[in-house]
């Protein structure tokens, strides 16, 4: 399966690949990860591709972790490569760059240690997962996985990079409990996902339509009482997607409209609701939230629990559950309200921008190299 | 309450789910298991072990729950602990063998997911723990004794696992394993799987004991025997390691004399015995049974099986839920007597019981033909289920027999069967709760009847009492052993005199609105066994003829009874328990030779044509009644034979036979009835 996998892979030489992407920057980068994930991280490599391949010389190294077995490259990580003309090396055994970029270590937490070994300037590890959960407990063995990097790694500098507030307080935590974090610095900025969505007018005649959508994932959703307050029968409608665990269930109230995940494209979906109610199980929480962007893009009003809301930066309403049937009904009341907030927050949206990501890269990866603090 | 759940739906993790709930059970707690992993496929015996256990979520209130196997967490365990909404307060416990850090944080995050709040982890092969079988999903945890759970005295019992594949590829070994009954001082069971059991029912070793690999939980099985050993390539499976290690536990000694030494190598204190069969019997002999209590105790002292203190592992898990089991506080005895048709079991029963002290506590298991006639003579009764061919499964009404048992019979008390065939029922009830059990085993059984099937739950009882035929060519031991007790024929008894006769019949002369010169009562069966309405019909339509004539048809409760018997003058169908007075008033009974209704016939000297039942079930009444008939205490027509039946009628009440017959009865010597012994005998049972 996996020589299938690497049969897909363009048949374009190194050194012309190279040779057509330098733009005389004279930095390489190497990318790292396992290319299976199926969510959020590929989704957001991909998007870096985008940018970085124009600023560096990139290399994109694939390890086949424990984590997964018998699939395919993420799909939209596997477009974005074959559009950039972006050869995958799997299981190198020595990955020399400027700057090393390791994209979620918790791929590591099935197995042992990697047969590769990792020789940069600076080593930088993105923390797609954060580190510990809500009430402290911890997400996976980071210990375990950071061990790995390390013992395989030779860098002047190692870096944690967080991806959004809670991720940073996470990462941040852990470091403070576990000696080893010492070994870490902590990038300065977050290391956010890209952003960069079309942005669809708000509707100006907001309707308590409500819905949310994520994977399908226990983790994703709150308890059922939480679930009543965010989605109740006084709603208009309550589409949920991604609902495969209620429908397995056969437990769902009528007057939620469930579909499994995959099953609408974001478009349709996004023209059934006006409000985005999005709540984790209370024991979880995303360490980015790209779903909330996608909702505050596509002209919806999002409503989350502070946790998630911190990442975006007043772009979605902080809440509770209980809290939910209060502020819509207050938006539907104020249509202007409603339109003009929307509008602000994705303003606000830009802050994770293509743009936005390409001028903290720059800065990033030039900054002078010292020893580790 | 402490509901217990597994981190799989499937057969092997709903088998854990029992093996557990038996061993939390077995120390007092009280435990559910949610209905929801119930596997599509379940065996009969898995149904017994989980029926006491299984429970809708809807109905209970848990104070904890436990998950076992929680090393590998499927989405459906999931599902079904979100779905049960737990409150927050009830805290949930996920036993299993973690490997690494990242296995517990995985079992942890996905059960936090389902329920939303943090379970507790518990990793059973913390603290350097052996692991004594790889994957087990049943904790593989030990209630340690004080002292050796041992019989006392010479002679041993031992128990030998043998996998079918050694039996079979090895026609010696099986002849081999048997020598070690030879000996007096040892008595042999043997465990192996279905075919294996099967293989040694053919060979000429039938006569073993064998248990089947399933036929009992671990902890239950752990009464029979001292000395446990195991042949086959390793450790043979969960329940076989559960097995050993609460042998270990019990302070029975364990030999190891698999291939692989599996027991041995984990550290475990057994003996490591001979891999030969041959040399397994001078083993135990020379090396095992002379020191099996010392051996026992130093087991227990054993800093390896101390590892495995159940209540050591879990005393933070299952402290709270701990409820404290006293025995009964007036030890009773109950009497189950077999049978969903007839009362004769029952009757037997009641004899005895009316036997007993008065100051006795008795109670019956009865089915409902029989509830009436007992409660009528003052027994309290707890009804049993009767099978049923609307139930799905034939074993089913027995099953629900089981619980109900096991409400009612309680450590302290003791249990008397009256049957043919051990119930699983029964069986299942004295192997877990111990108690004194007598074995209530009337002989003249059929040959296709007398096989060692039959006979292997005789294991499970104290005593058996054989209760005699009145003749002695019918009495054959089918079994033998000090545990075996013969007492004469259990009767019932009431002779009445000429007065209390004359004044039956005088009321039955009232009762019936006619003068009554012959008297005669007919009691062939229910009419299930075989079929007699025949024979029924030919003596209405005789006795018809005949002037002054009453002609009473006993049907027993549930009897089948033909519409065409309710048009007769003479002739009715009556409900009565009190058919001996009849019989004794009667001028001719015709009756079917059951144990109970010949015998009393016999002792209250009652002229009676005899027509056996003949179904396969049931014991050989044409040889009773042969046996009186050769003696002339009684005339005797086969079924079949209606002329014979009319011809011997006439010969009874026409031509003196019937007085011939009384006056032979008159001057045979009848053993002693057993009833009183029968019923000391039991009594006694209550003081050991």
């Amino acid at each position: 399966m996996v020589q299938l996998l690497k049969q897909r892979q363009m048949l374009v030489s190194t050194e012309e690949t190279r040779a057509a992407r330098r733009v005389g920057t004279g930095l390489s980068v190497a990318y790292v990860l396992d290319p299976r994930f199926p969510g959020g991280t590929s989704s957001a490599v991909a998007a870096e591709l985008e940018v970085v391949t124009a600023l560096a010389d990139v290399q994109v190294y694939a390890l086949e972790t424990k984590m997964f077995g018998g699939r395919r490259i993420a799909p939209r990580l596997s477009d974005t490569l074959m559009r950039l003309k972006l050869p995958v090396q799997w299981d190198a055994k020595e990955i020399k760059a400027d700057v090393v970029i390791f994209h979620n270590p918790s791929c590591l937490k099935f197995q042992e240690g990697i047969d590769v070994r990792l020789i940069a300037r600076h080593l930088i590890v993105v923390t797609h997962e954060n580190f510990l959960r809500p009430n402290g407990a911890p997400g996976f063995d980071v210990e375990k996985c950071l061990s790995q990097i390390a013992s395989a790694s030779l860098a002047l500098r190692r870096s944690l990079a967080p991806i959004s507030a809670w991720n940073r307080s996470t990462t941040l935590e852990w470091c403070r409990e576990n000696r080893s974090g010492n070994a870490w610095s902590i990038l300065d900025q977050d290391w956010f996902n890209i952003c960069s969505f079309e942005k669809e007018e708000p509707t100006s005649t907001p309707k308590d339509r409500r819905g949310r959508h994520s994977r399908p994932g226990l983790e994703k959703f709150p308890g059922y009482d939480a679930m009543a307050c965010c989605f109740p029968a006084t709603a208009d409608s309550n589409v949920i997607l991604g609902a495969d665990s209620f429908l397995r269930a056969g437990a769902a109230p009528p007057h939620w409209s469930l579909h499994p995940f995959g099953a609408l494209t974001l478009k349709d979906y996004f023209d059934q609701i006006d409000f985005f109610v999005y709540f984790t199980s209370p024991v979880w929480r995303e360490s980015f939230g790209r779903v909330i962007a996608e909702a505050i893009a596509a002209g919806k009003m999002v409503i989350t629990d502070p946790e998630t809301a911190r990442t975006f930066g007043g772009a979605a309403i902080e809440a509770t559950p209980e809290d939910v049937d209060q502020i819509v009904s207050s938006y539907i009341a104020e249509p202007d309200r409603y339109r003009g907030d929307i509008l602000s927050a994705q303003e606000k949206l830009d802050r994770f921008s293509t743009e936005a990501f390409r001028d903290r890269f720059n800065v990033l990866v030039r900054q002078p190299m010292g020893v580790i603090p | 309450m402490i509901l217990l759940c597994s981190g799989q739906v499937s057969s092997r993790h709903f088998d854990a789910l029992v093996l557990f709930a038996l061993q939390l059970e077995r120390l007092g707690h009280r435990v559910a298991i949610d209905q929801r992993f119930l596997p599509e496929e379940l065996s009969k015996q898995t149904r017994y072990e989980m029926a006491p256990f299984l429970a809708d979520f809807a109905d209970i209130s848990p104070q904890i729950v436990v998950l076992i196997g929680a090393d590998d967490i499927g989405e459906s365990a999931q599902a079904i602990l979100g779905a049960m909404r737990l409150e927050h307060t009830v805290p949930i416990w996920a036993l299993g063998q973690f490997a690494d850090l990242q296995t517990e944080i995985t079992a942890r995050n996905k059960i936090a997911y389902a329920v939303g709040y943090e379970p507790h982890l518990l990793n059973l092969t913390a603290d350097h723990r052996p692991n004594l079988f790889n994957g087990s999903i049943t904790p593989l945890l030990a209630q340690i004794e004080k002292d050796p759970q041992q019989a006392p005295g010479k002679s041993a019992r031992v128990l030998v696992y043998s996998p079918f594949d050694e039996l079979e590829e090895d026609d010696t070994a099986l002849h081999h394993l048997s020598v070690v009954n030879y000996s007096p001082n040892m008595a042999l069971h043997l465990v192996t799987n279905a075919k294996g059991k099967d293989l040694i029912r053919k060979s000429r070793h039938a006569t073993l004991s064998v248990f089947s690999y399933g036929e009992l939980p671990p902890t239950d099985l752990l009464n029979y025997f001292d000395i446990l050993v195991f042949f086959g390539p390793n450790v043979p499976g969960e329940r076989m390691a559960l097995l050993a290690l609460n042998a270990m536990g019990a302070g029975k000694v364990v030999v190891d004399c698999t291939e692989s030494s599996g027991f041995a190598s984990s550290g475990a204190p057994v003996l490591k015995g001979p891999q030969d069969p041959a040399a397994l019997s001078g083993y135990l002999h020379g090396t095992v049974a002379q020191n099996r209590l010392e051996i026992g105790q130093r087991i227990l002292q054993s800093e390896w099986l101390h590892q495995f203190d159940i209540d050591a592992v879990l005393r933070n898990v299952v402290a709270r839920a701990k409820v404290s089991k006293s025995p009964s506080k007036t030890p009773q005895t109950v009497f189950f007597p077999t049978n969903g048709n007839g009362v004769g079991h029952a009757q037997r029963c009641a004899l005895i019981a009316e036997a007993m002290d008065p100051a006795r506590t008795v109670r019956f298991a009865a089915f409902p033909s029989c509830v009436d006639m007992l409660q009528n003579r003052g027994f309290a009764c707890v009804p049993m289920v009767p099978r049923s061919a609307d139930h799905d499964a034939e074993y089913a009404a027995d099953m629900l027999n089981y619980l109900r048992l096991r409400s009612l019979v309680k450590t302290g008390d003791q249990l008397v069967f009256d049957g043919g065939y051990v119930f699983d029922s029964v069986y299942r009830l004295v192997s877990k709760l111990q108690v004194r059990a007598t074995w209530i085993r009337r002989g003249l059984w059929r040959q296709g009847q007398v096989n060692p099937i039959a006979l292997e739950r005789e294991r499970a009882f104290s005593r058996v009492i054989v209760p005699a035929e009145a003749f002695a060519e019918l009495n054959t031991d089918y079994s033998s052993g000090d545990d075996i007790h013969k007492f004469g024929p259990i009767v019932r008894q009431g002779k009445l005199s000429q007065e209390d006769i004359t004044s039956l019949r005088d009321r039955l002369s009232i009762q019936f609105d006619r003068t009554i010169d012959t008297l005669v009562v007919t009691m062939l069966g229910g009419g299930v066994a075989s079929e007699r309405t025949a024979q029924t019909q030919l003596l209405c339509n005789v006795l018809e003829r005949r002037s002054n004539c009453l002609h009473l048809v006993v049907a027993w409760p549930n009897a089948v009874v033909s519409n065409s018997l309710y048009g007769w003058q003479n002739s009715h169908v009556i409900h009565t328990a009190r058919t001996l007075d009849l019989c004794q008033a009667a001028d001719l009974t015709i009756s079917a030779t059951g144990y109970n209704s010949f015998h009393e016939l016999l002792y209250a000297h009652v002229s009676a044509i005899l027509i056996p039942q003949s179904a396969p079930y049931l014991d050989d009444q044409e040889r009773r009644a042969r046996a009186a008939f050769e003696r002339g205490l009684a005339g005797f027509v086969q079924d079949t034979e209606l002329l014979s039946l009319e011809r011997e009628v006439s010969a009874f009440l026409d031509d003196g036979k019937a007085q011939a017959v009384r006056d032979a009865l008159m001057k045979e010597v009848l053993p002693d009835t057993g009833n009183i012994a029968a019923a000391r005998l039991i009594e006694e049972g209550l003081h050991q």
